[in-house]
């Protein structure tokens, strides 16, 4: 992991050299084995993060080479989103893949009804958690063809001042 | 006896010498005064020095950093991040009403956005969050000529770098031998004095003589770390009193010593071996401490049994006990177990903090064995603290153990500055429970299908 003088330039994330050392200062202690990347017991170290029922669907995120683990380059690209300097196109696209699961670009039903199970855990039976899902897939699908695109997303969550909620500030 | 030895051991001779007059010094300014309870003040003198000098030290390294045009790294008192504390119901409705034009939205709903308020929690807490920052030591502000608080070590200028080589001679090569000499004679002391104490019958006599050597003794140990202690013990009646139980935050071994120093109690804890098994053993011929068998501590009701029994006894010492039941570093107060508190006997509140910029005394008790540990803390410039007795409290009857555990806990954290958290300090040993997730998950199950859906409700 060694030199922290400099970052490559392609790291392409919104943060400074400066919040860019802090972060890889917080990499490095939550990387426990010293192995360069996060695994999802690593993230599962935090007591706080138990509380979370998304915290799959963010590493996995996070995660864009899908090898299961999270290293430093995925760390920052992905912190940036949530940078205040983020755009909103940005953010949207985040949280449109905490939907999308296998990433084709469409929320499917089944997709939709999981991320929802892992919400409610096991407070909602089936059918009522499948009513839901049919419901906000009704009222979202304006093609018809079942399945809710980013821009179907889009168009309900962006009047909602996204860049305000999903912020944070390094 | 020094003209005998040949001419060119001189340099031997002036160390003998040296040593000889360092020993005479050390008996005669500190031991003695410490064990009649006289102070010089020079231990005061000693920390506006420092003082001073740390001011300077910063403001030093700051124009540095602004020649260099980079900015010095500063931490936000609470972590790298600035962090905005939302409860989920409040947020989740924040975000709907925001976007729909439903007027009064209580209908339960769900809303694709919902997820938003798990998303930044979930990002806030892998940036910085709460807990596994309380098991390592505090960052501080401004740097205080250690190097192993500076986290931005970097070469500033000559005069900086030759203060602070200066400062590792002394903390080295004069205040280090000087307090490992002390710790030896404080670890005598207690043992010859507690031998000696344990062979005069019971009665008054004898709590007289233990006071006045624990004291002393004690005493002697701050000495050993340069500790400048300000007891805030203004209403004299919040001092704790035979068949109570203090209770206190735990930030390392030292606590003791401390609180200690200024009173008497019986102790309560494990059974060691080694250096610190001597050292129980002694203090247990002379009065009764209420020391456990590993085996026996996961007993929690032998355990309670014999705290009961010590505290009926009004003879006896009041009980010491650290509710954490681990070392947390002093920036917040962690759960407190509640057998100490199901006694029934009154509980004194005390409140130790410690400044920081002088010696940093939490025990990090999975990077540090004991024997580091102590190196540290004998290599830094000293060990300043503040002890607050507060008001003796009891529990009341619509409260249970928890609650009032609690209560103690907040009191505790909000006279000594300290941060309150519910999270145990055994996390920093083992997981955390699914249990927390599976409560987020109702609470959020209630809000997207209504209340009357919930059956579990208890």
């Amino acid at each position: 992991m060694g030199n922290e003088a400099s970052y490559p330039a392609e790291m392409c994330s919104h943060f400074d050299q400066d919040e860019i050392k802090r972060l890889g200062k917080r990499f490095k202690k939550l990387d426990l084995d010293k192995s360069g990347s996060l695994s999802v017991e690593e993230f599962l170290s935090m007591p706080e993060l138990r509380y979370n029922p998304l915290l799959r669907r963010v590493i996995d995120i996070f995660d864009t080479d899908g090898s299961g683990e999270v290293d430093f380059k995925e760390f920052i690209v992905g912190a940036s989103q949530f940078s205040v300097k983020g755009n909103e196109e940005q953010k949207l696209r985040f949280a449109f893949n905490i939907y999308d699961m296998d990433k084709d670009g469409y929320i499917s039903n089944g997709e939709l009804f999981q991320v929802l199970r892992m919400m409610v855990g096991s407070n909602l039976k089936d059918w009522q958690l499948q009513q839901l899902v049919d419901k906000t897939i009704i009222i979202l699908d304006r093609d018809g063809d079942g399945k809710i695109s980013f821009e179907e997303f889009s168009a309900v969550v962006r009047g909602l001042e996204i860049h305000k909620k999903l912020v944070l500030i390094v | 006896m020094f003209l005998l030895l040949p001419f060119d051991s001189l340099i031997v001779n002036l160390l003998g010498i040296s040593l000889t007059v360092l020993f005479t010094l050390l008996l005669v300014f500190i031991i003695v005064p410490a064990i009649f309870g006289v102070s010089f003040g020079i231990r005061k003198l000693y920390m506006k020095t420092l003082l001073k000098i740390f001011a300077w030290a910063t403001l030093r390294m700051q124009r540095g950093a602004k020649e260099k045009n980079h900015q010095l790294y500063k931490p936000y008192t609470n972590g790298i991040i600035a962090k905005d504390p939302t409860s989920l119901e409040e947020e989740i409705k924040e975000i709907r009403r925001s976007g729909s034009s439903k007027a009064l939205d209580n209908t339960p709903d769900f809303e694709l956005s919902d997820i938003f308020y798990f998303c930044r929690k979930g990002m806030e807490t892998i940036m910085d969050d709460e807990v596994t920052k309380r098991f390592s030591a505090e960052e501080l502000e401004s740097w205080n000529l250690l190097s192993r608080t500076n986290y931005n070590f970097q070469y500033i200028s000559l005069r900086l770098t030759v203060l602070w080589g200066l400062g590792v001679l002394i903390r080295y090569c004069f205040l280090l031998p000087l307090r490992i000499a002390l710790a030896f004679t404080g670890i005598s002391l207690l043992v010859v004095g507690t031998t000696m104490v344990g062979y005069v019958p019971h009665g008054r006599k004898k709590n007289l003589l233990l006071v006045n050597l624990s004291q002393s003794q004690h005493r002697v140990s701050s000495r050993v770390n340069m500790k400048v202690l300000t007891y805030y013990r203004k209403p004299r009646k919040n001092r704790p009193r035979n068949g109570g139980i203090c209770v206190a935050n735990h930030t390392s071994p030292i606590d003791v010593i401390i609180l200690a120093s200024d009173g008497y109690y019986a102790m309560v804890g494990q059974v060691h071996g080694g250096l610190m098994g001597v050292i129980q053993r002694a203090m247990v011929k002379a009065c009764p401490h209420v020391w456990f068998e590993r085996s026996e501590v996961k007993d929690r009701h032998l355990v309670a049994k014999r705290l009961t029994e010590h505290v009926k006894d009004k003879s006896k010492l009041p009980i010491l006990i650290f509710p954490e039941g681990t070392c947390i570093n002093n920036t917040s107060v962690m759960m407190f177990k509640k057998g100490s508190f199901e006694i029934g006997a009154t509980v004194y509140p005390v409140a130790i903090k410690y400044d920081p910029q002088f010696g940093d005394a939490f025990w990090n008790s999975s990077k540090y064995g004991m024997v580091t540990y102590l190196l540290r803390m004998m290599t830094s410039w000293a060990i300043v603290c503040s002890v607050w007795y507060l008001p003796p409290m009891t529990r009341e009857t619509n409260e249970d153990a928890v609650q009032f555990a609690n209560r103690v806990k907040s009191a505790i954290a909000r006279q000594g500055g300290l941060v309150d958290l519910l999270w145990d300090g055994g996390l920093k040993r083992e997981k955390v429970k699914d249990t927390f997730k599976e409560e987020q998950q109702k609470l959020y199950s209630k809000m997207i299908v209504g209340n009357h859906e919930d059956r579990s409700r208890s």
